[in-house]
């Protein structure tokens, strides 16, 4: 945390359902941090109200196309001791599943939503080995690794094959917060990881959410679909880390991670290999 | 259309080492289902506040707790004034969430405690039943729950319990929140946390009405380990010179004491009063 330093922000947020308009929200405000005081206000910055009024437009074709759900935009644009940002996340939900992706990549994840949606389980859940599709091993190493770093947990031993690049940044969510330590991104790589396909395993394609628990040292993963079907993991670090059983390819780009953080929701871009673990139920 | 709400308010926080200062105005309306929220343009003249009593109790609170950890300490002091069609109010809220964590047992254990008031007695009782907690145990057959933890489990039980709306003051929409006896018919008054948050149908301020007799010998479940989870509590029990961890079901309430309930800022409001299982 600096010294003294100056946080601005404008968002927009509109909520939309199967093509019509419910909720639309404007905020603005600007935050003066002297040491360990922060004056916040509801000023408006101009420029940076424009910026969210063009990503909000700019947005509107995308919304247009998802006719079918109910879309949540975000568009955020802030200016951190003179450095501005604008940020667009769309969360899409379908059939009651939903992902996080900008409007580039909605057309693709919309239509996975689509055909996740209909999916039913082809199995019921043993304890058998996981196979983490879709870059959704992301989600389960954002909080293993990425919130325990986060808390400054203590190390745990994880395979040499796996390097995670998730750096921390001083981030907030609006004017009215103070900063927190939290992940731009987190990417996954893979380097000669082992790889032998289970002959029986579950296959894991989109998380509902998960935790971090820094007292107990223990991860939540809820599964939304699988092969067997939406499941709930719970296992230490060093439990998840001892089940890392393999991975191949160059990462794959998970529909984003909206993380939240004492009441703080931040969209955090996240890529994996696809991964094997151990079973973990 | 419906007609526009507008809030201005100040607040005080203190959160985990920083104190945070925010003045904010804003503005709400409901025109053909569509809820649009934004900064309002008008100024409104609300009290300065002074963070001298938010730190003078974090400054208690963190002598308070000791050998027990503060894992997360948020406080703060804020001033609100509402106003819509034509009807114009003013609050003074104080929240304090304290979570605290005695990790000297294995696993570690963490209590959760949310006030309304800056109350340390309530902070002090639990920290200094935390750091003598032992291994979990099976739920004592009969237990009292303390205020601070029945206000949490009250939202729960609505249709289960008998309880009513408490009146006093105006609800989001500027409507006079009357006496209630709370049933399952949509409740007559609107919750808005924030301006910038749609308000819904809610009972709010709800309290249970007093029954049966408190057996005051009977172990008591002085803090919550958890959320509440439907009527599923894990909670901090205190049975004599016994400090345990358990798991609870408060589905059937056996009496609830009578006496003055305290406030407490679960969902929509509620009063928590002394009951027994």
């Amino acid at each position: 945390m600096t010294a003294s330093s100056t946080f601005a922000i404008a968002s927009r947020d509109e909520l939309w359902l199967h093509g019509t308009l419910m909720e639309s929200r404007l905020m603005h405000g600007e935050a003066r941090q002297h040491g360990q005081v922060i004056d916040a206000t509801d000023a408006r910055d101009e420029r940076l109200v424009r910026a969210c009024d063009d990503a909000i437009d700019a947005v509107a074709p995308a919304i247009a196309a998802l006719h079918d759900a109910r879309v949540r935009t975000v568009v955020r644009a802030t200016r951190e001791d003179g450095v501005e940002s604008v940020e667009t996340t769309m969360t899409i939900a379908i059939g009651g599943l939903s992902v996080v992706t900008t409007p580039a990549d909605a057309p693709v994840d919309s239509a996975l939503l689509r055909t996740l949606a209909e999916a039913k389980p082809a199995m019921s859940i043993f304890s058998l080995p996981i196979v983490w599709q879709n870059g959704s091993a992301a989600v389960l190493l954002h909080e293993a690794i990425g919130h325990a770093n986060e808390h400054g947990a203590a190390p745990v031993s994880w395979p040499a094959w796996l390097s995670v690049d998730a750096p921390l940044v001083t981030r907030r969510e609006t004017f009215r917060d103070a900063p927190l330590p939290r992940m731009t991104h987190l990417l996954a790589r893979q380097t000669g990881a082992p790889f032998a396909p289970p002959d029986e395993c579950i296959e894991v394609q989109l998380i509902a959410g998960g935790a971090y628990d820094p007292v107990t040292d223990v991860v939540t993963i809820n599964v939304a679909v699988s092969s067997a079907g939406p499941f709930t993991i719970r296992r230490t670090r060093a439990q998840i880390a001892a089940a890392l059983a393999g991975a191949a390819g160059e990462p794959i780009r998970y529909p984003g991670v909206i993380c939240s953080r004492e009441g703080q929701e931040l969209y955090v871009a996240s890529h994996a290999p696809l991964m094997i673990t151990d079973a973990l139920t | 259309m419906t007609g526009v709400y507008r809030k201005w308010g100040r607040v005080v926080r203190y959160e985990n080492g920083v104190i945070v200062h925010v003045e904010e105005a804003g503005e709400a309306s409901e025109t053909d289902g569509v809820f649009r929220a934004k900064p309002a343009q008008t100024r409104v003249s609300v009290p300065h506040l002074q963070a001298r009593e938010v730190e003078a109790f974090v400054a208690q609170t963190l002598l308070s707790v000791r050998p027990s950890v503060i894992e997360r300490l948020i406080v703060s002091d804020g001033i609100a004034r509402h106003e819509t069609d034509g009807v114009t109010w003013t609050e003074e809220s104080r929240r304090v969430h304290v979570a605290l964590v005695n990790p000297l047992i294995n696993p570690p254990l963490r209590v959760l405690i949310d006030l309304a008031s800056f109350d340390i007695s309530v902070i002090e009782t639990i920290a200094a039943a935390l750091a003598r907690a032992g291994d979990e145990r099976a739920a004592p057959s009969r237990i009292r729950l303390a205020p601070n933890v029945s206000a949490a489990l009250l939202p729960a039980l609505a249709g289960e319990l008998a309880m009513e709306q408490t009146g006093g003051g105006f609800d989001g929409k500027g409507q006079p929140i009357e006496t209630r006896a709370v049933t399952s018919d949509p409740p007559p008054n609107w919750y808005r946390p924030g301006y910038a948050v749609r308000p819904v149908r809610a009972w709010l301020n709800i309290r249970a009405l007093p029954f049966g007799s408190i057996d005051a010998s009977a172990p008591v479940a002085v803090a919550l380990l958890a959320p509440v989870d439907g009527t599923i509590l894990r909670v901090l029990c205190v049975d004599g010179n016994e400090i345990f961890p358990t798991t609870l079901d408060a589905t059937r309430i056996g009496a609830v004491a009578r006496g003055e309930p305290a406030w407490y800022p679960y969902e929509a409001g509620s009063f928590g009063a002394e009951m027994m299982l």
